[in-house]
């Protein structure tokens, strides 16, 4: 059953083909093309799990490089981790391209936008199934290419454009680091794969740099801090693009490299505490921003931020399956919001939470499954988001670290906070703008309630009523973990606890009264309001620190080249004019004289030779055949 | 057909020899006749015609020389197909009852002569050379060999020439079909 | 008995004919025809040695089929041309289609 999974990117791959190359014939049909073939990859996902539960493992494909005395095999690592994120990314990936049907409907580049839907399945599928760091590289730097390609999709507005740009030099920045990271390992090891990664057991601080570096390809394209500014601008990208790539899939990619590279972090308590801190920072400062922001889309995105600076904190605290387990849940429920916000937008077309209002009684469909999914994300028992991010809590308490549990418990209560704020603000209360909202079709709605089911079960996997199933199908070998997973009380109540906090704060702020508390409460945390709505000046300080001294530099530069370069080359023209204009008058009358000599000479003699060319065949054919009789005939007289 | 006949004739107590003779002799002669007139009709459509009947002798021939598949081939192709598809386009081109145009070109002199020192050349050539011949009699070809060999031996050139017809196949109708403007 | 000379005394008429119409025919389906008679001339030739020189698998007579078959692709091809040029240059008569001609 196994043996097909290095197909899995294939099958979207050829949705890309037929796209890109006949999408302007097949028109509708590209949405039929790329949602047949990544079904099928979703199937053969199907068989690879069960031919893996069936006992079945990673296998290689073929030789690609073959130098000295070591060799490259491009292989497909089939573990428990790469299943789940298969199950994960085809099924989220093919409910968001039905989901894209509606939403682009309109769309002149119709089928382009699936060709790059497909292109960016098979870059993310072949990044999951590989067995060592190139292939994942390359995987990593398709997925960046398609993200670039699908932010900036409208590339007709200036700040998509400008925003597809900054995600890609933004992740470029973490991408070079990752690189280097892959080097080192192998001037270190002499290997790339990952099998042998978790050989490794000797404390050379070298493969603490290279752990390092790795994170900080992850970083990067998990939007952590310091690099998390393009994911918030990445939303001018239309929606289904937000959901699949920055909440689902592509962003989970960094945390999916750290949990795959995990006995590297293992190697050194600092590198996982770096981790952990990160995580941490990014959590609280993007839940933060995301309490003030009021733009749907972008709430969204920055709450996608802190979740995943939550799953790289329980990565950090050494909570493996912990981290996996949000990673899984969090792709549900976030690819739900995405949609449900996508569905909104659709409706009343515009992003602006402060013109929302009332929306719940219009769009009913919309708002259950939006309500699901702010319910899991702010970790109300017992949907999907509250088991994942007790675990998280948990394995922070249990492994002794209190500062970030307390980060993580903090993040939580402002998770539902913001959540429940965009709940309100959008689905509830009375309309305050003229919206026409009407409910969008049933091309997008059935994949919302497909998701809002997983969303609400899918954390029942990794509850201890199945008694942690989940974690103990996923944990690593060889890792603690093979123990018993004690049950948190304190964790799990505290957890509860903020989570109830939050709604019932935000229903203070937005339901119940409705402006004065809130203004007062504004007025006095106003030097933290404003830092915190300019997002702490990320983009000032980044445009300070790098954009205007590039800007300068240029400057400077520029001047250099008009003063003095432009100078000497001006210089030199102009000694070349003078120099040419002799030359010029050497051309026109002794070399060119000579050509049109030699051009007069066969015009006049091919004028005479070209009476010859009757332009009749049979005269043609008369000389041939008189030929061959002159021919015969020297032969018979010669042989004779 | 002809060789049953020659059969009888020769149960009948005439001389083979002299018989088979008399009817190469004549068969060449129409032949040679028909030939001739193809080539110097005025009308194309009378051309046609006399082409069809040369073909028809020539399969005469062709029994004379034993190959009586060869005959029966020669007769449904060129007499059943190319000479349908001649006529077709002669009907589809040319105003044939015209006979103020010219039909021959200026140099029917040079080419006459030319034609007849290469029949000469010919002439002098097949009289010279020694023509191998196995003396004994040489057992006709028959067609269960014939069938056999070409299915066999040369199966890879028969398919061949299946695909070379079916590329003519392609690219006539390329060619031919109307051009939309 | 008759000689084998005689056969390709007759074939080399034929083909003298048939060299002599595609010469002189202007008309461009005269000049297929002629060219007709050209093959049929090799074929009598290839059937004539086949029956006196002798050939245990019938090389000449199968070689004679494949031009049979070779020279019917030709013909189709050859008419198909000339009614491609009919129907652009009103004519057949190739004296007249020397358009390539400068």
């Amino acid at each position: 059953m196994v043996k097909f999974t290095h197909l899995i990117p294939v099958f979207p791959f050829i949705a890309f083909l037929i796209n890109i190359f006949f999408g302007r014939k097949i028109k509708k049909v590209s949405a039929l093309v790329s949602i047949l073939f990544s079904t099928v990859s979703f199937l053969v996902s199907i068989f690879t799990f069960i031919g893996f539960l069936n006992g079945e493992g990673s296998y290689v494909v073929y030789r690609f490089l073959s130098f000295n005395n070591t060799a490259l095999d491009f292989g497909v690592t089939v573990d428990a981790l790469s299943c789940m994120m298969l199950l994960v990314v085809t099924c989220v990936g093919t409910l968001i391209q039905v989901y894209s049907i509606g939403y682009m409907e309109k769309d002149p580049r119709f089928s382009r936008f699936f060709a790059y839907l497909s292109l960016f399945m098979t870059s993310m599928l072949s990044l999951i199934i590989a067995d060592n760091l190139l292939m994942f590289y390359m995987g990593w730097e398709g997925v960046g290419l398609c993200s670039y390609l699908l932010i900036s999709f409208w590339f007709e507005k200036m700040s998509a454009a400008r925003a597809g740009m900054k995600a890609f030099i933004t992740t470029r920045i973490g991408d070079t680091g990752f690189f280097i990271g892959i080097l080192l390992l192998y001037f270190i090891t002499g290997s790339v794969y990952f099998k042998d990664l978790s050989a490794l057991d000797t404390q050379n601080n070298l493969f603490y740099i290279a752990a390092l570096l790795i994170f900080c390809g992850a970083i990067g394209k998990s939007a952590q801090f310091p690099l998390h500014t393009w994911l918030p601008d990445a939303m001018e990208g239309p929606t289904p693009v937000s959901a699949l790539i920055h909440a689902a899939t592509m962003v989970a990619a960094g945390v999916y490299l750290v949990a795959r590279t995990y006995s590297l972090f293992m190697l050194n308590e600092a590198s996982l505490a770096v981790v952990g801190v990160i995580g941490a920072i990014t959590a609280l400062m993007a839940a933060s921003i995301a309490t003030v922001t009021n733009d749907i889309k972008r709430v969204l995105a920055y709450s996608t931020i802190s979740q995943l600076g939550l799953m790289m904190l329980g990565l950090g605290v050494g909570g493996y399956s912990a981290g996996t387990f949000h990673l899984m849940t969090h792709a549900f429920f976030k690819a739900l919001l995405f949609l449900c916000a996508g569905s909104v937008i659709h409706g009343v077309q515009t992003q602006d939470l402060l013109k929302m209002g009332g929306l719940f009684k219009k769009m009913k469909a919309t708002s259950i499954t939006f309500v699901i999914a702010a319910l899991a994300i702010a970790g109300v028992p017992p949907f999907s988001g509250f088991w994942s991010k007790d675990e998280i809590l948990a394995e922070a308490l249990n492994n002794g670290h209190p500062v970030l549990f307390s980060a993580a418990l903090l993040t939580s209560l402002l998770t539902s906070f913001y959540m429940f704020r965009l709940i309100f603000l959008a689905l509830f209360g009375r309309p305050r703008s003229e919206l026409h909202a009407h409910e969008s079709p049933k091309v997008m709605t059935i994949p919302l309630g497909i998701l809002a089911f997983f969303s609400i079960f899918i954390g029942l996997l990794g509850s201890p009523f199945t008694h942690h199933a989940f974690q103990n199908f996923i944990a690593m070998p060889g890792l603690h973990h093979q123990e018993e997973i004690a049950v948190n009380y304190l964790a799990m109540g505290l957890s509860i606890l903020v989570a109830f906090l939050g709604i019932a704060l935000s229903y203070l702020f937005y339901i119940r009264n409705n402006k004065i508390l809130a203004e007062s409460v504004r007025a006095k945390f106003k030097p933290l309001y404003n830092l915190i709505s300019n997002k702490y000046y990320f983009d000032e300080i980044y445009d300070f620190l790098f954009v205007k001294p590039a800007l300068r530099l240029a400057r400077i530069s520029s001047g250099f080249d008009s003063g003095v370069v432009d100078r000497a080359v001006n210089l030199a023209a102009s000694q070349t004019i003078v120099l040419s204009k002799i030359q010029a008058w050497f051309d026109r009358y002794i070399v060119d004289g000579l050509v049109n000599l030699v051009g007069i000479v066969f015009q006049v003699s091919s004028g005479a030779l070209r009476r010859m060319q009757t332009g009749l065949i049979q005269n043609y054919l008369l000389v041939a055949f008189f030929g061959i009789i002159l021919v015969i005939i020297f032969k018979l007289i010669g042989g004779n | 057909m002809l060789n049953s006949l020659i059969q009888q004739l020769n149960n009948s107590g005439l001389p083979l020899n002299s018989f088979a003779q008399l009817s190469f002799y004549f068969i060449a002669g129409l032949t040679c006749l028909f030939a001739f007139l193809v080539v110097a009709s005025r009308n194309v459509f009378h051309s046609a015609v006399f082409l069809a009947l040369t073909l028809l002798s020539v399969s005469g021939i062709y029994l004379l020389l034993d190959a009586q598949f060869l005959a029966v081939v020669q007769i449904i192709i060129y007499v059943g197909a190319i000479m349908i598809l001649f006529v077709f386009c002669i009907m589809l081109t040319s105003r044939i009852s015209d006979k103020a145009i010219r039909q021959v070109n200026q140099q029917v002199l040079f080419s006459l002569t030319l034609a007849l020192i290469f029949l000469a050349i010919f002439y002098i050539l097949i009289i010279k050379s020694p023509w191998l011949s196995s003396g004994a009699e040489i057992e006709p070809l028959s067609l269960k060999e014939l069938g056999r060999s070409l299915f066999s031996k040369y199966v890879l050139p028969f398919e061949v020439i299946s695909l070379v017809l079916l590329a003519v196949m392609v690219g006539a109708i390329a060619i031919g079909k109307a051009r939309k403007e | 008995m008759i000689p084998q000379s005689h056969f390709l005394i007759l074939s080399a008429i034929i083909f003298c004919i048939g060299l002599f119409g595609a010469l002189t025919r202007r008309n461009a389906i005269g000049i297929l025809m002629s060219i007709e008679l050209m093959i049929n001339a090799a074929n009598i030739n290839l059937v004539t040695f086949n029956k006196f020189l002798g050939s245990p698998d019938g090389l000449g007579q199968v070689f004679a089929l494949f031009e049979i078959a070779l020279a019917a692709a030709a013909c189709v091809v050859g008419l198909t041309l000339v009614i491609s040029i009919y129907r652009n240059a009103k004519t057949i008569f190739i004296d007249k289609i020397n358009l390539m001609k400068w």
